[in-house]
């Protein structure tokens, strides 16, 4: 598996992703 | 993974305690230049100018104490790192844009202790992802967990003596955003911690955690501003203050420097609360030097005293809490699946670990060091000379007293550091 790879299917990459999408969201709510 | 000897263990878990604790003092100190500042600047430039000379401070400093040559090498074993610091960057602005917004919806005694339970998710995130608090006895747990909850009640304490009056407007919109904050900060932990784990040096972590924050912080300014024209001309109208908004961001990156050691050598679940004292910091300066509470009632006074009290008891117990042998062996089973997935060399990941470098380049300094050096110096100087002094009554003999008590715990746990371990 490479690096790549490796972090595309890491859980612990997800969650960052996605609470900044969230926060971006949010971000664009209040605006 | 070889596990470390009791000694060096408690003398590792000693030095992220001392970061921790030094990291709120600086990073409750930046918020002093700002206050010099009475232009009146939109929120998000002065945030956008806050993190430009964070961005200088991040890549001189590094570039002083350990030398770009082992940020390289730091980088090469571990790559993928990168992507997890831009990531942790973009998480940060994102936070801190979005407190601008808090504030002015609910006023910061409800906003402040809402982003302030961050804490409480760096434990969540610390304990499902990094075993942190595995392994550990019932009453470090307890030390640990009480100790973040007497936090956040110290905090709103301390939040509602400090808030100039709550604005009125749109509550649900202010406590959403306030809310989403402390998601997003306490999220941010995630990419630290896996970063030290897998044994990268917080240095090096750093320069490119900037790249992030800077290229975030960017784009929401142009967006809130309108466009680069319109960005330019507020920052060329300002230019007589920006000094001390650069100033304001070089302090608080000495701070988030030793953040990142205590979320290195105590994790995150421990490193949050400590550095979260910054509040504390943020009072005294107003209080003391700015004289922000001159002339309030007794009952102010009296949520000053409670809530630095619970704070102070808070942080004590979480200190009081460190990591143990049977916690730190979890740690090591967590490191050891990260140099698994990321197929990162054991050697590096334990050195890491425990406080040491395979790197051989560390301490070698090239000319790209000192360029770097050099032209963060020159822009802060250029800047300092164009500044004005603001028409501010400041207690100067508690700015001298202040400071001194900084630059002596800066002192006294930068060398604990560097004996301990030579900044790694």
């Amino acid at each position: 598996m490479s690096r790549l790879t490796a972090m595309l299917t890491d859980p612990q990459f997800w969650v960052p992703v996605l609470v900044l999408v969230a926060g971006l969201l949010v971000l664009a709510w209040i605006r | 993974m070889d596990p470390l000897d009791a000694g060096r263990l408690r003398r590792l878990q000693l030095a992220g305690i001392a970061s921790g604790f030094t990291a709120g003092a600086w990073l409750g100190a930046a918020e002093a230049p700002t206050k010099m500042v009475t232009l009146g600047l939109s929120p998000v430039v002065i945030s956008l100018t806050m993190v430009l000379g964070v961005f200088l401070a991040r890549w001189s400093l590094p570039a002083l104490l350990r030398g770009t040559a082992a940020i390289g090498a730091d980088v090469r074993q571990a790559p993928h790192l990168v992507v997890w610091a831009v990531l942790a960057g973009c998480l940060w602005s994102v936070a801190n844009t979005l407190t601008v917004f808090a504030i002015r919806d609910i006023g910061l005694s409800i906003a402040f202790p809402l982003w302030n339970a961050n804490s409480l998710l760096g434990i969540v995130w610390g304990a499902v992802f990094f075993n942190e608090l595995r392994g550990a006895t019932w009453s470090r747990r307890s030390g640990v967990l009480g100790g973040a909850v007497l936090m956040c009640a110290g905090a709103t304490l301390l939040a509602v003596a400090s808030a100039a009056g709550v604005p009125g407007g749109h509550a649900a919109r202010g406590v959403t955003a306030a809310l989403a904050a402390g998601a997003l900060w306490g999220t941010m932990y995630i990419p630290y911690r896996k970063a030290y784990l897998t044994g990268m040096n917080p240095l090096a972590f750093v320069t490119f955690f900037s790249l992030g924050e800077v290229g975030m912080m960017t784009v929401l300014a142009l967006a809130d501003r309108g466009g680069v024209a319109s960005l330019a001309a507020e920052l060329v109208g300002a230019r007589e203050v920006l000094f001390w908004l650069l100033l304001g961001g070089f302090v608080w990156v000495i701070g988030d420097l030793f953040q990142q050691y205590a979320a290195k050598y105590v994790g995150i679940s421990r490193g949050i609360p400590l550095s979260n004292t910054n509040q504390l910091w943020g009072l005294v300066w107003g209080l003391l030097v700015f004289r922000e509470l001159l002339g309030r009632g007794g009952a102010t006074y009296g949520q000053v005293i409670g809530g630095s009290l619970l704070m102070a008891l808070g942080a004590g117990a979480i200190a009081l809490a460190s990591a143990t042998r049977p916690e730190h062996d979890r740690w090591t089973e967590a490191a050891a699946r990260e140099s698994r997935r990321y197929g990162i060399d054991p050697a590096y990941v334990r050195a890491g670990l425990s406080g040491g470098s395979v790197d051989a380049a560390t301490g070698r300094r090239t000319w790209l060091d000192w360029v770097l050096v050099g032209g963060a110096t020159g822009v802060f100087v250029a800047f300092a000379l164009i500044a004005r002094l603001p028409q501010l009554t400041l207690a100067w003999e508690w700015v001298a007293g202040l400071v001194i008590a900084m630059v002596a715990l800066l002192a006294g746990t930068g060398l604990l550091l560097w004996r301990t371990t030579r900044f790694n």
